[in-house]
């Protein structure tokens, strides 16, 4: 193929308010893509949306989808607190082209992600064959919230609905969390990594590959929090096999979201 | 896996080998100079591992970094006197690939021990470094003032990572001292949720410059260079703590024009050290 072939598995759309950001919606997405041959993004949900939007907000996701030809899938936002009202949003969002999973942040939702409040998300993901991507990071003094993210609190999830594919987001953070993360990643085959966020840390693409199986490691930006060429050239340039960075780079995302690329 | 992306693989896995392989040319024809690689045993990245300088030098020319500013993690963990005397040792053979950025403190009271501003200036350094929180004095005119007409005067200039600081206490001082080439670094943690005050204290001060390791926001790089120049932009990789080629991708990919990016990735930090003195 001649064409964008990459997917990035985690990106956003919509406006910020914590910090200044000119071009964050979808068309300027877009526009990202094609410069860097980004064939799909995954849109894991604007702002609002996160902070306990709804109904709304994923009705805009899905025009976006409509807009940008299919290229922009996106994720249903679930948060416990309003858990009832999101499974309904959700399951009317089923029935129409370009969900592609469920997205939950713990740390922001203020929830430990083993809570019971989570139970029901993992029972309408196994129903509906849809992929949960989760914000995971590791224990942090700078945010003591991220600890209700710790990769070893999702496992008994995991366990229990070996059905549903996991994706941890951020590949457990930048400290203890990436062990756990890396165990649960080898020990479960449905549980995937994405590399999505300002883990930077240096040779940390050679080391999950030499660590995961081939088909774990997803390509993500967190569009617009960062631009999508801080990862880009890392894995393009990374030591290691180019079969392993088309793996990361496209045949992951689409294993672990079963998406058709086939346009 | 579906049939018809196993026939594309080998295609696609050509495709980005000669991606990677355009990359790298382009990083080696920017000649990159880092303003920002470290020695000593990183603080606050548990996963972090140290480098000896022949390793670092390994690691730079690996990603065609020419040339680098390093500075020493004992100038922030023990002490500066700590840090200045490691970073003389250990670069003391390593040439002019090298150049220090040593650790300062306020000129009074005076203290003891290899410090920039007291004594005569090191060989190859090429600039300072202060920790106003870590080492418990204000960014203010009263308590760094002399340093900062020392820095002036020997055209060195100051960078201070963002979470040292506060902005007001910065911009009074970047006013204060306008001759003097301020740097602020974009670590230890992301500085986006800072980049109003980042953004708006160099449109006031010209003598503001940002390092790029982690000024990483969609297209920052293209905005800042368009609304405050590209001589503004410094590249730093963090390294070892971070992978080079997440900065030096960045600066690759940016819509800049070639000149900006040798700018970015090397000339202006070039234009900013004092020459090195043998
Ligand atoms: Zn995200």
């Amino acid at each position: 193929m001649s064409g964008p072939f990459i997917v990035d598995a985690h990106a956003h759309t919509g406006a910020m308010s914590m910090f200044f950001c000119p071009e964050s919606g979808a068309a300027e997405l877009l526009a990202r893509m094609d410069r860097l041959d980004i064939q799909c993004s995954l849109n894991a949900g604007s702002w609002t949306y996160l902070m306990g939007g709804g109904g709304e907000e994923l009705e805009g996701l899905r025009r976006e989808h409509e807009a940008s030809g299919g290229r922009l899938l996106y994720l249903g936002v679930y948060d416990p607190r309003r858990g009832r009202e999101a499974l309904r949003e959700l399951d009317q969002a089923c029935r129409r082209p370009g969900l592609a999973g469920i997205k939950i942040h713990p740390t922001f939702h203020r929830t430990p992600a083993e809570s019971p409040g989570y139970e029901a998300l993992w029972r309408f993901a196994e129903e509906h064959d849809l992929t949960v991507l989760s914000h995971s990071w590791s224990s942090s003094e700078h945010n003591p919230a991220q600890a209700l993210s710790l990769p070893g609190r999702f496992e008994v999830w995991v366990r229990r609905h070996p059905g549903v594919r996991l994706v941890l987001a951020h590949a457990g953070g930048r400290g203890d969390g990436r062990a756990e993360a890396v165990r649960l990643a080898r020990e479960h085959r449905n549980v995937y990594l994405d590399l999505a966020g300002d883990i930077f840390c240096y040779r940390l693409v050679e080391s999950l590959s030499g660590e995961l199986p081939p088909n774990k490691l997803l390509f993500g930006s967190d569009f617009p929090w960062l631009d999508p060429r801080a990862n880009l050239s890392r894995i393009l340039l990374a030591e290691i096999p180019a079969e392993a960075k088309r793996r990361i780079l496209r045949d992951n995302a689409q294993e672990a979201y079963q998406l058709n690329l086939s346009g | 896996m579906d049939r018809r992306v196993d026939g594309e693989a080998p295609g696609l896995e050509a495709r980005i080998e000669a991606l990677a392989l355009e990359r790298r040319q382009q990083a080696e024809s920017l000649r990159p100079f880092d303003a920002n690689a470290w020695l000593g045993e990183p603080a606050g990245f548990p996963l972090a591992r140290e480098m000896q300088p022949p390793e670092l030098l390994r690691a730079l020319r690996g990603c065609g970094i020419q040339a680098a500013l390093v500075s020493h993690w004992a100038g922030l963990r023990v002490a500066p006197q700590a840090g200045n005397s490691a970073l003389a040792q250990a670069l003391g053979g390593a040439g002019e690939a090298l150049r220090a950025c040593w650790t300062g403190l306020p000129l009074f009271p005076r203290e003891g021990g290899p410090l920039p501003g007291a004594g005569s200036l090191p060989l190859a350094a090429g600039a300072v470094r202060l920790f106003p929180r870590s080492h418990n004095f204000p960014l203010a005119y009263w308590v760094i003032g002399e340093l900062c007409s020392w820095l002036t005067e020997h055209r060195l200039p100051l960078f201070l990572w963002h979470v040292e600081i506060d902005w007001p206490s910065l911009h009074a001082l970047a006013v204060a001292f306008p001759r003097l080439a301020i740097v602020v670094e974009t670590q230890t943690q992301k500085i986006l949720y800072q980049n109003r005050a980042l953004f708006a204290l160099m449109k006031d001060c010209p003598n503001v410059h940002a390092e790029t390791s982690n000024l990483a926001g969609a297209d920052f790089l293209r905005w800042a260079a368009r609304e405050l120049g590209a001589r503004r932009l410094l590249f730093g990789s963090f390294l070892p703590v971070n992978d080079p080629w997440v900065a030096l991708g960045m600066i690759l990919e940016a819509d800049l024009s070639w000149e900006e990016k040798r700018l970015v990735a090397g000339d202006n930090l070039r234009r900013l050290l004092p020459e090195a003195r043998a």
